[in-house]
């Protein structure tokens, strides 16, 4: 024990920093993974995020609070991220946290919601949108947790809502087949029991999940089990490295479905890799850097100049998603401060205090949203894009907009 | 006097039970028991920060000495510890939720789940050791992190399950400040039950195997039950880890207990150093501190403008990340004996002053 005492005492000199802050800031946490397992798209979220809090900081803050803010790389590691949680909490008096993926902000759901500090995070699990335990399915209510977009059920349903109907364009006969393929892990598992009712509600034939390891290698077995089950539509659970793996796997070996990947596995980046694909369809929450005569874009190319000078730097809509985050969090300061003060509890009425909103600035780049007390599902519109590559010729192109209803049996799940 | 030195100049110890004190002498047990009282004022203290590394540490120190107990005790080797870690967590959270145990005594209720389920993936570890050792318990951990995700019944799946807050006497300890001590009453425990357990018969007949499993057999020493004994006590302990670590977030996720954790876990005790209680004690801390020293380093540097730029910091964070693996490679060649082995040497060396022989 005397060793403890010592190392503690080292620790207390060896760590002190000072932690001196103006009265009248105030600090935001964001906990980003750009060297973890996810931070090859991590990184782009992140960019986001960060240029947009220093964008916000160098333009009058908070209705002309000072914010302040700390990115801390935690590298997917839960011990870090709630360590860096407490440490913002004790010392920076954080009031709310740009967080990032499922291990960070469901480990730090009861510290949150104890705390009152907002956690707008990039986790899209349908347990998250459930802030009463309303749905007797959710394991545990999140009050205090918010996210930007359609929540990962949502998207997939969005998306099987869109096949069946393209499966009718077709002219297709008898049941389409519908295949989860995912790693057996809790971020592609978070919408196959969800997905796969919605799809069998819907018509599908609904076939036993393919297991696809998260870690890309040959997956040509895989692609073999979905050519026997005859899958029309293929769900991508997985991320970016993984999917190109199965996509060029399947190519190979003749298989050809229309593939329906997750909201990280769809963007300009995944098709340049995958080089040879049609009937890839995603769904996208936001506008495309790309995109033109968009209001909003204005202000996403300002901020982007946060790291990228010239202005010329290529973004994904992961990047713009992260923008949208702090943006719709800026906007409920702004509130808090109008009605009783930037606190934790304020910020949370502020995300309730209107409907249908979009951030200031963010016209056409954000998609409208609602939170309320009892439901947590901000938006339930989706777009969905469909992506077509051949040798470095990349074209994407919308679909459709799909309009999901608020069903009481879908709020948690 | 020589009830108040460290160790008294040369060695008196005439009888067995002497020789196999948990403390040498009135002097360290003292200091250990301030020394606890020290740490138990932690909170008075130091800010939220501290008290949360503490229960890190608390938590990891308690799975890490199982750990040790079968790879630097017993000479077995796993790479499956975080699995079992995992088990616990789930195990206290089923056991609190279904049968309204409280979560004190479900806490160690886990532990002997755990130590079942250690003791079933322990059984080929009563034939074969060394590298295919290695790989029965990596099977381990891949079977008990798909197990995780799939049996809705006891983890809730993906979802995960939901775990109550620790409840004494009807206060419910929901705030750092009260777990810390929930933390400091596990960890000493356990750490006296595991310095109790060391000096034992069985304590012994685990070194024995480790040191040469051929003589330990001829001298009587049951092989097979001993191996399989350090297995489940060295999941008991994980299994205890776990559940607390569970309470602690109030959520258990299958996605924290991956192989790096059990990766981890392995450089807890080769950085404290194998075959040491204590040594698991250090090993945790160091590498429990090591990631938020680099932190604090690296935003200390933002006090500089050329260190602002995403450039920078995204860089820094690569360094940050590359020299947990750095420390365990130095480790390796300068300390191989590890943190424990090092603290002998500075007591030695104190205990000698000024004559170094």
């Amino acid at each position: 024990m005397k060793k403890l005492i010592a190392a503690t005492a080292m620790i207390a000199t060896g760590l002190s920093v000072g932690a001196a802050k103006a009265e009248d800031s105030v600090f935001v946490g964001h906990l980003m993974d750009i060297t973890g397992a996810t931070g090859f798209i991590g990184k782009f979220y992140a960019d986001g995020v960060r240029d947009a809090l220093s964008y916000i900081n160098e333009n009058g803050g908070i209705s002309g609070t000072p914010l302040e803010f700390e990115s801390v790389d935690y590298a997917y590691k839960v011990p870090q991220a709630i360590a860096n949680y407490k440490k913002w909490r004790s010392r920076n008096n954080m009031i709310a946290m740009q967080g990032w993926g499922t291990g960070d902000t469901e480990a730090l759901i009861s510290f949150v919601a104890k705390d009152e500090v907002p956690v707008f995070s990039a986790s899209y699990s349908g347990h998250l949108t459930d802030p009463t335990g309303k749905n007797p399915k959710t394991a545990k209510p999140a009050p205090y947790n918010f996210f930007y977009g359609a929540s990962y059920s949502d998207a997939c349903r969005a998306m099987v809502q869109w096949a069946a109907k393209d499966w009718k364009d077709k002219g297709g006969e008898g049941k389409p087949v519908f295949s989860h393929i995912g790693d057996n892990h809790p971020y592609p598992n978070a919408p196959k029991e969800a997905c796969a009712e919605y799809a069998n509600e819907l018509g599908f034939e609904v076939t036993s999940p393919v297991v696809v390891s998260m870690k890309p290698g040959d997956f040509k077995a895989q692609c073999l089990t979905l050519k026997e089950a005859g899958t029309d539509y293929g769900y991508l659970g997985n991320l970016g490295p993984s999917v190109v793996s199965l996509v060029k796997s399947c190519g190979t070996v003749g298989v050809d479905p229309t593939w329906l990947a997750n909201i990280w596995a769809g963007d300009y980046e995944t098709l340049k890799t995958i080089g040879d694909v049609d009937n890839y369809v995603f769904p996208v929450m936001t506008s495309f850097w790309t995109d033109e005569g968009v209001p909003g874009m204005d202000l996403v190319r300002k901020i982007s100049m946060e790291s990228d000078k010239s202005g010329k730097e290529f973004r994904t809509h992961h990047y713009i998603r992260g923008i949208c985050s702090v943006y719709y969090m800026k906007e409920a300061m702004e509130w808090a401060k109008e009605n009783g003060g930037i606190t934790g509890a304020n910020i949370k009425k502020g995300m309730y205090a209107r409907t249908d909103w979009v951030p200031k600035g963010l016209e056409g780049v954000c998609m409208p949203a609602t939170w309320t007390a009892e439901d947590h599902r901000g938006i339930n519109t989706v777009n969905i894009y469909s992506g077509e590559a051949h040798g470095g010729d990349i074209k994407v192109t919308k679909l459709e907009t799909v309009t999901l209803p608020r069903r009481d049996d879908w709020l948690g799940y | 006097m020589a009830g108040f030195s460290m160790r008294p100049c040369g060695d008196f110890r005439t009888t067995y039970r002497q020789d196999t004190r948990i403390f040498d002498t009135t002097f360290v047990r003292n200091a250990a028991i301030l020394g606890i009282v020290a740490v138990g004022l932690i909170p008075f203290v130091l800010d939220g920060y501290y008290v949360n590394l503490f229960i890190q540490i608390s938590y990891f120190a308690i799975a890490a000495l199982g750990l040790n107990i079968l790879v630097g005790f017993t000479g077995q080797i796993s790479l499956g510890h975080a699995a079992f870690f995992g088990f616990g967590a789930f195990a206290s959270a089923w056991i609190n939720n279904h049968t309204g145990i409280p979560v004190l005594l479900s806490i160690p209720l886990a532990g002997l789940v755990t130590a079942a389920v250690g003791l079933l993936f322990g059984l080929p570890a009563a034939r074969i050791k060394g590298l295919y050792l290695a790989i029965a318990t990596l099977a381990a951990q891949f079977i008990l992190e798909d197990f995780f995700a799939r049996a809705d019944w006891f983890t809730g799946g993906s979802y995960g399950a939901a775990a109550n807050p620790v409840n004494v006497f009807g206060y419910e300890v929901t705030d750092d400040f009260s777990f810390f001590y929930v933390c400091l009453f596990f960890l000493v425990i356990m750490y006296v039950l595991g310095s109790n357990l060391i000096r034992s018969r069985d304590g012994r007949a685990f070194v024995a195997v480790r040191d040469h499993y051929l003589s330990a057999e001829i001298m009587g020493i049951n092989l097979t039950k001993y191996r399989l004994l350090s297995f489940g006590v060295s999941s008991f302990y994980a299994g205890v880890g776990g559940a607390i670590y569970g309470h602690y977030l109030g959520y258990v996720s299958a996605e924290g207990f991956t192989i790096l954790l059990s990766i981890q876990f392995l450089g807890m005790i080769i950085i404290g150093g194998l075959g040491s209680v204590k040594g698991a004690l250090m090993g945790t801390v160091f590498m429990v501190l090591l990631p938020e020293v680099m932190e604090t380093g690296v935003s200390a540097l933002s006090v500089f403008d050329w260190a602002n730029s995403t450039a920078v910091t995204d860089g820094l964070a690569y360094i940050k990340e590359m020299a947990i693996g750095l420390a365990i490679i130095l480790f390796l060649i300068f300390e191989p004996d590890g943190l424990a082995h090092r603290w002998q040497q500075i007591r030695a060396y104190w205990k000698l002053y000024p004559f170094s022989y």
